[in-house]
């Protein structure tokens, strides 16, 4: 029981893992678009970025055609089962990504060329921005890595983007009675919203690591649950 | 926010499960108890330390690459290795806890209550009918032999296909047909037990699938223990899934038998304790 066999199923599970990785790059420029789209007001742009989501969503098309033929032609179980069902997630959660990007870029060209925009708000949304940049790159590298503790450390890093949610709710809250003033910051208090679903969505790609190196799929967080430790292998 | 929700029942349902298993795998009989069981053919072991038990009412499928005796295992539940020369089987075989090898047991008992159905279809040069009835005449069985014939043939789901034509030579039947009246066969002496190795492997897929069919079936009131090279076939059908392996001894000459794992078969097809499990299951090493 020395010889490995099954080289060519091996090279196409790999080649698929990097496609819906590779996906996450996508979204990482597109979400880098569409923050500079927002605190630029650049309607150009916008639309560059809702046209560009056609690129994720091939990617989403490939990969799940890819799996789906995985699936059927292959066979796979065990460990490769696993990385086969938690990709067809992952792909999913990278799909939803790029629609929160395009869902922040629609709201852009609603308040024109120069909104009565508040540079004290836009900074909170920029860092909440980064913030979900960083954990959509991490997520990828703790999946590549399968690195559990890695994929766990999200969790502290969306708990940032949460916060800054609050402080944009907040903050929105505190911007006087001009009417056009409060519809800017209704629409940058729906941008917080869809960033923070990016960070919830690297988060859930963290928990396909833990899934694939433990074969236990457990929420990180929950809402109605305290925090469960991160399953072991 | 609905998603959390469905996520959470998702993993509800996942513990509910879980328990509900613990529950049924605290509730299972074993027919069998394998305790460090070991053959040697000429002296030399073939297979050794085979210990976990068989359940009622299971499908316990055994898996492994050639030579790894899952084979020479499955002949020790009927004691059919006594029938080769220098086979020598130690260790404990326990059959509703009876030592199967005790000096006071009846071989020819043991394989009435343990039949056997082989790799190839091996129907007897007689009628459909006298197949079946050959078993229950030579045990001196008594009953309505016709009642006996229709009701093997009824529980191998061969009845309907056969019926009319009992008194023909099973030879004109095809393959998975006579299969099928191999496993009718053996279960016309009413066994409680039934041995199978690789019953599939000369079989096209719809024959097949009707014996898988069959087995799933027949585990209501049988015990199945199948040998099979085919993994999926293992996952399809079986409750348990013990995996053997092929090791070099001490002396690094005899190549023997072992098992490396044994558990539920979800288990071994998603996620297998031993790293050997998987590099066998997933294909990476034959």
């Amino acid at each position: 029981m020395s010889e490995t066999t099954r080289a060519h199923f091996q090279e196409e599970l790999e080649g698929l893992e990097r496609s819906a990785l590779g996906g996450l790059d996508l979204v990482a420029q597109a979400l880098d678009r569409a923050l500079e789209t927002v605190c630029n007001q650049d309607i150009e742009l916008a639309s560059m970025v809702i046209a560009d989501d056609d690129r994720i969503d091939g990617r989403y098309l490939e990969v799940h055609q890819g799996i789906l033929s995985l699936l059927a032609l292959q066979a796979p179980v065990a460990g490769d089962l696993r990385l086969v069902a938690a990709l067809l997630h992952v792909i999913k959660h990278v799909e939803r990504m790029g629609d929160q990007c395009v869902n922040m870029a629609k709201l852009v060209p609603l308040d024109g060329h120069q909104p009565p925009a508040e540079q004290s708000l836009l900074d909170l949304i920029f860092r909440m921005g980064e913030q979900a940049r960083q954990q959509v790159v991490q997520c990828g590298q703790a999946f590549e890595r399968r690195d559990v503790a890695m994929a766990q450390d999200l969790v502290r890093q969306d708990d940032l983007i949460d916060e800054l949610n609050r402080a944009v709710f907040h903050r929105a809250l505190e911007l006087g009675d001009d009417a056009d003033r409060r519809e800017w910051a209704m629409h940058m208090m729906l941008v917080g919203r869809c960033i923070e679903r990016i960070g919830d969505n690297a988060v859930d790609i963290g928990e396909q690591t833990a899934f694939v190196v433990t074969g236990l799929f457990r929420e990180f967080e929950d809402a109605s649950h305290p925090v469960a430790p991160p399953p072991t292998a | 926010m609905a998603t959390q929700s469905l996520r959470t029942a998702v993993v509800i349902e996942k513990r509910a499960k879980e328990d509900a298993q613990q529950t049924q795998r605290g509730a299972r009989q074993a027919i069998f108890k394998l305790d460090g069981v070991g053959v040697a053919y000429s002296g030399k072991p073939a297979v050794r330390d085979v210990t976990f038990d068989i359940g009622k009412n299971e499908i316990t499928a055994l898996i492994g690459p050639s030579g790894c005796g899952k084979s020479t295992l499955i002949r020790c539940l009927n004691r059919m290795n006594d029938l080769i020369p220098g086979a020598e089987v130690s260790g404990g075989v326990h059959y509703h806890g009876q030592d199967l090898y005790g000096p006071d047991v009846d071989a020819v008992e043991v394989r009435k209550r343990i039949g056997m159905v082989f790799q190839k279809p091996n129907p007897f040069p007689k009628s459909i009918y006298d197949n079946i009835a050959f078993g229950p005449r030579v045990l001196g069985m008594k009953g309505d032999m016709d009642e006996i014939v229709e009701s093997a043939l009824q529980h191998a789901a061969l009845w309907d296909e056969v019926k009319d034509r009992l008194k023909t030579n099973a030879f004109g039947m095809s393959g998975g047909q006579q299969q099928r009246l191999c496993i009718a066969r053996a279960l016309a002496v009413s066994p409680d037990v039934i041995l199978m190795d690789e019953p599939c492997s000369a079989l096209d897929p719809i024959s097949t699938g009707k014996i898988e069919d069959l087995m799933l079936d027949l585990k209501r009131d049988y015990s199945i223990v199948i040998v099979t090279h085919n993994m999926q076939q293992a996952a399809r059908v079986s409750d348990r899934t013990a995996f053997f392996t092929v090791e070099l001894d001490e002396s690094e000459k005899n190549r023997t038998g072992r098992v490396v794992e044994f558990d539920d078969t979800e288990k071994i097809f998603t996620n297998p304790s031993d790293p050997r499990t998987e590099a066998y299951v997933t294909g990476k090493v034959g």
